[in-house]
């Protein structure tokens, strides 16, 4: 039993925002998110990369909106009313901020309901067993990374 | 004493202090007989001394004192000024900066001794006087004494105040028949248990007599409420130099200073001190400091007579910086964040006044939003103003820096400076100093022929450098040039097609301008052979990407035999400008207005070709066309109109026409940095909130023409 007590503190348990991208689940860090909003209006850059839909304004800064369907190679966003852009902070470049079709909730993993990930793709760092769903971590860094 | 907070004041002055030497010993080395210049340089090196004997830091202390003593040679006409010793002296100066630059980082001077240069100097005093080096160890060992203390240890017990009991009890004491000593004793910095040490002293001193007053209070010193001295007065039948040792033995002391004292002495010491600060209460805070510092010289070894005279001139000068504050750029920054905030606020307040839906027609209403929109701008301005500082503080160095380039590079050259008062935001300012630096150096080392070709070409034999800085508009330009060969095009063209940088065909179609701007590509480096002032081919590339981040461009022009100038355009404000508001398809823009130079309505047969471009020809001049529609690849409007709205944009002594669709009005606006995502090649120099929340984009027309 006493060591039933060291292993539950030894647990490090991580929690992700799952979100839809076309009919795949996701899951983003939750240390990296500093916003969700509606979709708004989004002014577009011209000359920008491909993956830029453009720019919004959020409490009087400006902050660079990517298209992550753009960034898989993905068909082409559509919004509606589920829509949401999710606001990443990142220490050094800044915010950012990613679009997704739904937000669905917040759930946390534990080390042992996450599997490494092999050769899943480059942005994805592992996948999350949570309910019989399977959740695709995204791997900020390597998103960001690509943008820069 | 705690003396951190004179730190500041003693870093600016230090500064200061610093360019008088270098502009005064410059003007020396040209008029090395001008004996106002040699008492300004001795004045501007005593107060150097000075200061950094008050703020304990002893080695640049040491070294200022030596290069005094070189003045004072100068000065009484012992040795005569040549440039080893100019070159010499500024070797001085930067180590004084380099202690500076330590102070600057952590408060401390660091550890180099910079004896080279201190043996240097007094070898330079040896060798002009025989018997000088002997009167300077005198003057050397004098703060070494005990009793006179050293440059950390000054007679605070001088200082204090003390109630009439404690001065009562004093007295009785001396009448006594108990002889009175008075002791300020100094902890080293690093001690953890002052307290502790303290009381060590006490207890060690009291073997001899009995302390009467404490300063601060012995509850204070218990409680560690002090910094790293306290003082006392203390009764004894003993010798003082028993009471001294007994002080000084304990661990962890760092000096010990004292002396016996009358108590008429010190009643009239104590009455002066309250009388004196009085008198200094009104000069700014760095000065009671030296005015106290003076204060024990009647007791101590009299001082030099230019001790005081030096002295003098500080308290003369000093009311005139009383009437500026120093504030933290970064207040500053705070200030005009909230300032570009007021401005969207009441931009959004302009455009809801304006729409016909708003509901508020009312009269009244409409000329508050007027009245407010003045305030801001006039508040705007303001707060630009302030941020404002001259270039000199940056060009000031570049005298000397040619200066030692013309003797390592041996080329006669001189430099000509103009127009070191304009104004430009501080955190340009503070930027601008190494790409213009570079320039320079580029100038004197590349730019300018060696004096024997300059001869045979039938130019004068030395070299001239200039830097020019004005006001245009929005921008102020610095022109750095010399009337040196110019760049050689043919040379950087093969240059070009032998890195690989350019094909041979493409060579053919570029004009000279395009072929002199490959030189601004990351290592391209023209010089024959790397010095190290310049040819390492990490030079242009890094001028235009540190001007360009700063908001700004540079350009070059060249004539070959007759010299080379770069412009630096840099932006006056970089926060909040007027744009005019334009549309673009269903977009919408902003231009400065600041590069708009008129608007024009053109009928779309007027448009002529030039070279397969469009163009425009206007009051005498060929305006090529910019269809910003194709250039930002916005969605076409369907008809082609029968007249073309077109924006003249201006840049230097070249013009551009930018094609829009719709004009909106004038507008101020606050620049917002796109982040470092998104990459466009700079058409967009930035993004602004409008009123109603919307965001446009900021064209950046340098880049466009």
């Amino acid at each position: 039993m006493a060591n039933n007590g060291l292993e539950v503190i030894e647990k490090v348990v991580k929690q992700y925002i799952v979100v839809m991208v076309g009919s795949e689940q996701y899951g983003i860090d939750i240390r990296y998110i500093d916003n969700i909003v509606r979709m708004q209006k989004i002014t577009r850059v011209p000359k920008a990369q491909y993956y830029f839909k453009g720019i919004i304004s959020l409490r009087g800064e400006i902050i660079p909106i990517m298209s992550i369907r753009r960034k898989m190679d993905l068909n082409d966003d559509t919004f509606n009313n589920a829509t949401r852009i999710i606001i990443l902070k990142l220490e050094e470049k800044g915010s950012l901020g990613i679009i997704v079709d739904e937000v669905k909730e917040v759930v946390n993993l534990s080390d042992d309901e996450i599997e490494k990930a092999s050769n899943k793709g480059k942005f994805i760092n592992g996948i999350g067993k949570h309910e019989n769903d399977l959740i695709s971590l995204l791997e900020i860094n390597a998103i960001v990374e690509e943008a820069y | 004493m705690d003396v951190s907070q004179y730190l500041e004041i003693f870093i600016d002055e230090t500064n200061e202090h610093l360019q008088t030497l270098s502009d005064c010993i410059m003007e020396l080395e040209k008029e090395p007989e001008n004996m106002d210049v040699i008492n300004e340089i001795f004045r501007a090196a005593h107060s150097l001394k000075g200061m950094a004997g008050t703020m304990g830091f002893k080695r640049m202390q040491h070294l200022t004192h030596d290069m005094e003593n070189v003045f004072q040679e100068v000065r009484s006409d012992k040795i005569k000024v040549n440039s080893a010793m100019i070159d010499l002296l500024f070797k001085c100066l930067d180590a004084i900066e380099g202690y500076l630059d330590n102070v600057k980082e952590s408060s401390e001077e660091g550890t180099e001794d910079n004896e080279l240069i201190i043996k240097e100097l007094n070898d330079f005093i040896a060798a002009a006087n025989g018997e000088k080096p002997q009167d300077d160890s005198a003057k050397k060992a004098e703060p070494q004494m005990p009793v006179a203390g050293n440059a950390a240890g000054r007679k605070k017990y001088l200082e204090f105040e003390m109630d009439d009991a404690d001065r009562a009890k004093l007295k009785a004491e001396e009448e006594n028949g108990q002889r009175i000593y008075g002791m300020t004793v100094y902890i080293q910095k690093e001690c953890l248990l002052k307290a502790a040490r303290a009381f060590l002293v006490f207890k060690a001193v009291e073997e001899y007599g009995q302390i009467i007053v404490y300063n601060p209070t012995s509850q204070e010193i218990e409680d560690e409420h002090f910094e790293c001295d306290f003082s006392f007065f203390i009764v004894s039948e003993e010798p003082f130099e028993k009471v001294y040792e007994a002080a000084r033995s304990v661990s962890e002391i760092e000096d010990v200073v004292g002396e016996e004292i009358k108590y008429e002495v010190l009643a009239a010491k104590q009455e002066k001190a309250e009388a004196e600060a009085i008198a200094v209460a009104i000069m700014p805070e760095n000065n009671p400091v030296s005015a106290e510092k003076e204060t024990p010289a009647a007791v101590a070894p009299p001082k030099q007579p230019s001790a005081s005279a030096g002295n003098k001139k500080q308290t003369v000068s000093k009311p005139v910086t009383n009437r500026t504050v120093r504030v933290d750029i970064e207040k500053l920054d705070a200030l005009m964040n909230q300032v570009s905030e007021l401005i969207i606020a009441k931009n959004s307040l302009v455009s809801i006044s304006s729409t016909e839906s708003g509901g508020f027609q009312n009269q009244t209403f409409h000329e508050q939003i007027e009245g407010l929109e003045r305030i801001t701008t006039s508040l705007h301005e303001s707060v630009m103003k302030v941020r404002m500082v001259p270039i000199e503080s940056v060009v000031n160095k570049f005298p000397r820096m040619i200066r030692d380039l013309a003797r390592k590079l041996d080329k006669k050259m001189e430099l000509y400076m103009t127009g070191e008062d304009t104004e430009l935001d501080r955190t340009v300012v503070d930027q601008i100093g190494d790409p213009l630096q570079h320039l320079l150096r580029n100038s004197a080392d590349h730019g300018l022929e060696d004096n024997a070709t300059r001869l045979e070409k039938g130019k004068p034999e030395v070299g001239s450098i200039f830097l020019k800085a004005f006001q245009e508009g929005n921008n102020v330009i610095i022109e750095v040039g010399d009337d040196g060969n110019g760049i050689d095009v043919d040379a950087v063209r093969e240059k070009a097609i032998e890195r690989g940088v350019i094909t041979e065909e493409q060579a053919e179609s570029m004009s000279q301008k395009e072929i002199i701007n490959l030189l601004f590509l990351p290592s391209f480096s023209m010089a024959k052979k790397i010095t190290d002032i310049s040819g390492r081919g990490v030079g242009l590339d890094v001028v235009k990407s540190n001007i360009e981040a700063l908001g700004g461009d540079v350009e070059v022009k060249t004539d070959k035999g007759e010299g080379t100038t770069f412009t630096v355009r840099l932006p006056l404000t970089l926060a909040i400008i007027q744009a005019l508001m334009v549309e673009i398809g269903d977009e919408k823009y902003a231009i400065a207005i600041g590069s708009i130079s008129n608007i024009e309505d053109i009928p779309v047969k007027d448009i002529k070709y030039v070279e397969a471009q469009e163009v425009i020809h206007l009051r005498g001049k060929v305006i090529p066309l910019i269809r910003l529609s194709q250039v930002l690849d916005t969605e076409p409007k369907e008809d082609e109109p029968t007249s073309l709205t077109v924006v003249i944009v201006q840049k230097g002594d070249s013009q551009a026409g930018l094609v829009v669709d719709e004009l909106m009005g004038q507008q101020e606006i606050v620049i917002k940095p796109l982040g470092k995502f998104i990459n466009n090649n700079k058409i967009i120099s930035g993004a602004t909130i409008l009123g109603d929340g919307e965001v446009a984009l900021i064209l950046d027309v340098n880049t466009l023409m």
